[in-house]
């Protein structure tokens, strides 16, 4: 089965072309990230996924159905904080249930334990830090069972442990999930470590798929270790020398 | 506004009392004519005296019900008109001149013409202060529609929000921060509207009052029933605060690094 089957999609803003032409296919149950120079349409693409976004060419099939307006099988991780500033943690986290009519009061403290805010229920989210806020988030995107999960940079803003334990607790939620997971970030430590396979997206405008890298680490993977193994370095050597030029040349344009 | 600290209230009030101890006595030694500026001590006198005689309480009740019915009308329409206008573009580009033409119309100028249409009683006065706090809440709401988070809003959709659930849980809690500076201002300006129609022509109310004491120059019963005004007001204003306080309860404390404006 595939999660998300895009076909030849291009989107332009006002004359300037973001992605152009981009084939992809996503088999569900996999962990995918994308990764390419900053600006290139990574976000671009997310929002065409998450139905935010019309493609301007081509067209886009979640689960074998071809999308048109909101992806109801999706949620999505923003790249900006989103929480809403005016509910408390709890009921940011019972949002998406309480929007379908269902009771979620008792889920959502689940989550709210599952992701460490016991004890910050009623707190509202300019009360805390960065890294909570993210956990907020991550509760709210995944109380809802999507069948995919879309998620922005998620972690970019966090210092290094923080965004290490983050990781971790990405992986343990999604490990045995049968969930598929689009994970963007420009960092390609954080794809290689994550992900079954890294897609390399070229420098903009016009940027398309340039390279697909399938990550044959072994699960469960322990992310502290994970950078300090061979496999890890060939992977990373591999990718990077695609990133490197497409990075080059995405300055060489910006200049 | 921070509040101020202890030291600035002692300021303040020393302020206040030296201006009325200079025109009390001002008006006691006969520097200013008594006839022309009262004297604060008789201005408060006759206030007490209104409020134990008792009549002023029908008046002020009445001024107070044209002011509510003005402000309640005034801002249901202001916050739906906002609304339908700034979430259908269409509507919204349609009405935006005649909007701006009817908001530059003079408002006092109408009272004549609303004695007219709806007579003496107290329902000319409401029409006057329901174009006045109308506007006010109108634009307010309108531009807090306008300005939410695109973010906010994609989140929303994301997780599921039908259009009736992101007017609910978005918009308007985004929009509050507005709506509530617009009710500030629109408190003052409802009370102020009704009392000039109640001047320029009616049997009862506070600006009926002052009417009636001008009509005899008595300076003295124009400064105390404007003191019961701004009384009003104040109590009215305070109420308005606690309210937007527990309502915004979600931001932010204001950094006192703010310079104390607005
Ligand atoms: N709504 C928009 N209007 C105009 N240009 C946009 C819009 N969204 C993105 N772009 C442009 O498309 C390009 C890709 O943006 P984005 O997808 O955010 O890149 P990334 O997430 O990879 O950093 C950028 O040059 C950006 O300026
Ligand atoms: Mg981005």
């Amino acid at each position: 089965m595939t999660a998300l089957a895009l076909r030849g999609v291009t989107r332009r803003f006002a004359g300037y072309t973001a992605v152009e032409g981009i084939t992809l296919d996503i088999p569900a149950g996999r962990f995918v990230s994308i990764v390419g120079p900053s600006g290139c349409g990574k976000s671009t693409l997310l929002n065409l996924a998450a139905g935010l976004l019309a493609p301007s060419e081509g067209s886009i099939d979640v689960f074998g159905e071809r999308l048109a307006g909101i992806n109801r099988r999706a949620s999505y991780m923003f790249q900006q904080d989103a929480l809403l500033p005016w509910k408390t943690v709890l009921d940011n986290i019972a949002l998406g249930l309480r929007f379908r009519g269902r009771d979620s009061g008792h889920e959502a403290r689940e989550w709210l334990t599952r992701v460490g805010l016991d004890g910050f229920g009623s707190s509202y989210p300019y009360q805390l830090s960065g890294g909570m806020r993210k956990r907020v988030a991550m509760a709210q995107s995944w109380i809802v069972d999507p069948d995919l999960v879309l998620m922005d940079e998620p972690f970019a803003a966090l210092d290094v442990h923080t965004r290490l334990r983050m990781e971790g607790e990405i992986l343990d939620l999604w490990t045995g999930s049968n969930k598929t997971v689009v994970f963007v970030t420009h960092d390609l430590e954080e794809a290689i470590s994550l992900s079954d396979e890294v897609v390399l997206l070229s420098a903009g405008p016009g940027s398309r798929t340039v390279g697909r890298y399938p990550v044959d680490l072994p699960r469960p993977r322990n992310l502290i270790d994970l950078k300090t193994e061979p496999r890890f370095h060939q992977l990373y050597n591999a990718i990077w020398s695609g990133l490197r030029e497409e990075v080059l040349k995405s300055h060489a344009r910006t200049r | 506004m921070p509040a101020p600290g202890r030291r600035m209230i002692l300021w303040q009030i020393a302020l206040g009392a030296a201006f009325l101890g200079a025109w009390q006595w001002g008006a006691s030694a006969g520097a200013l004519d008594k006839f022309f500026f009262s004297r604060p001590s008789d201005v408060l006198g006759r206030v007490f005296q209104w409020l134990i005689a008792g009549s002023i309480w029908t008046h002020l009740g009445v001024t107070l019900a044209e002011a509510f019915l003005s402000f309640a009308i005034g801002v249901l329409l202001g916050v739906v008109c906002g609304f339908v206008l700034a979430r259908v573009p269409f509507l919204g580009a349609l009405f935006d001149p005649y909007i701006r033409i009817a908001n530059a119309l003079p408002r006092v100028a109408l009272a004549p013409i609303f004695l007219l249409w709806f007579g003496l009683g107290i329902w000319s006065k409401v029409a006057l202060g329901v174009t006045v706090v109308f506007f006010i809440v109108f634009f307010n709401t309108f531009q807090g529609v306008r300005e939410v988070d695109p973010l906010i809003l994609n989140n929303a959709r994301m997780l599921g929000a039908s259009e009736r659930q992101l007017i609910r849980h978005v918009l308007i809690p985004s929009a509050l921060t507005w709506i509530f500076s617009s009710l500030h201002i629109s408190i003052g300006f409802a009370i102020i509207a009704v009392v000039v129609g109640e001047y320029l022509g009616s049997s009862k109310g506070i600006g009926y009052t002052i009417a009636q004491a001008e009509g005899v120059f008595d300076t003295t019963g124009v400064f105390a029933g404007m003191t019961l005004l701004a009384a009003v007001v104040l109590i009215v204003g305070a109420a308005v605060n606690r309210l937007e306080r527990w309502l915004l309860r979600w931001k932010p404390p204001p950094s006192s690094a703010e310079p104390p404006l607005g």
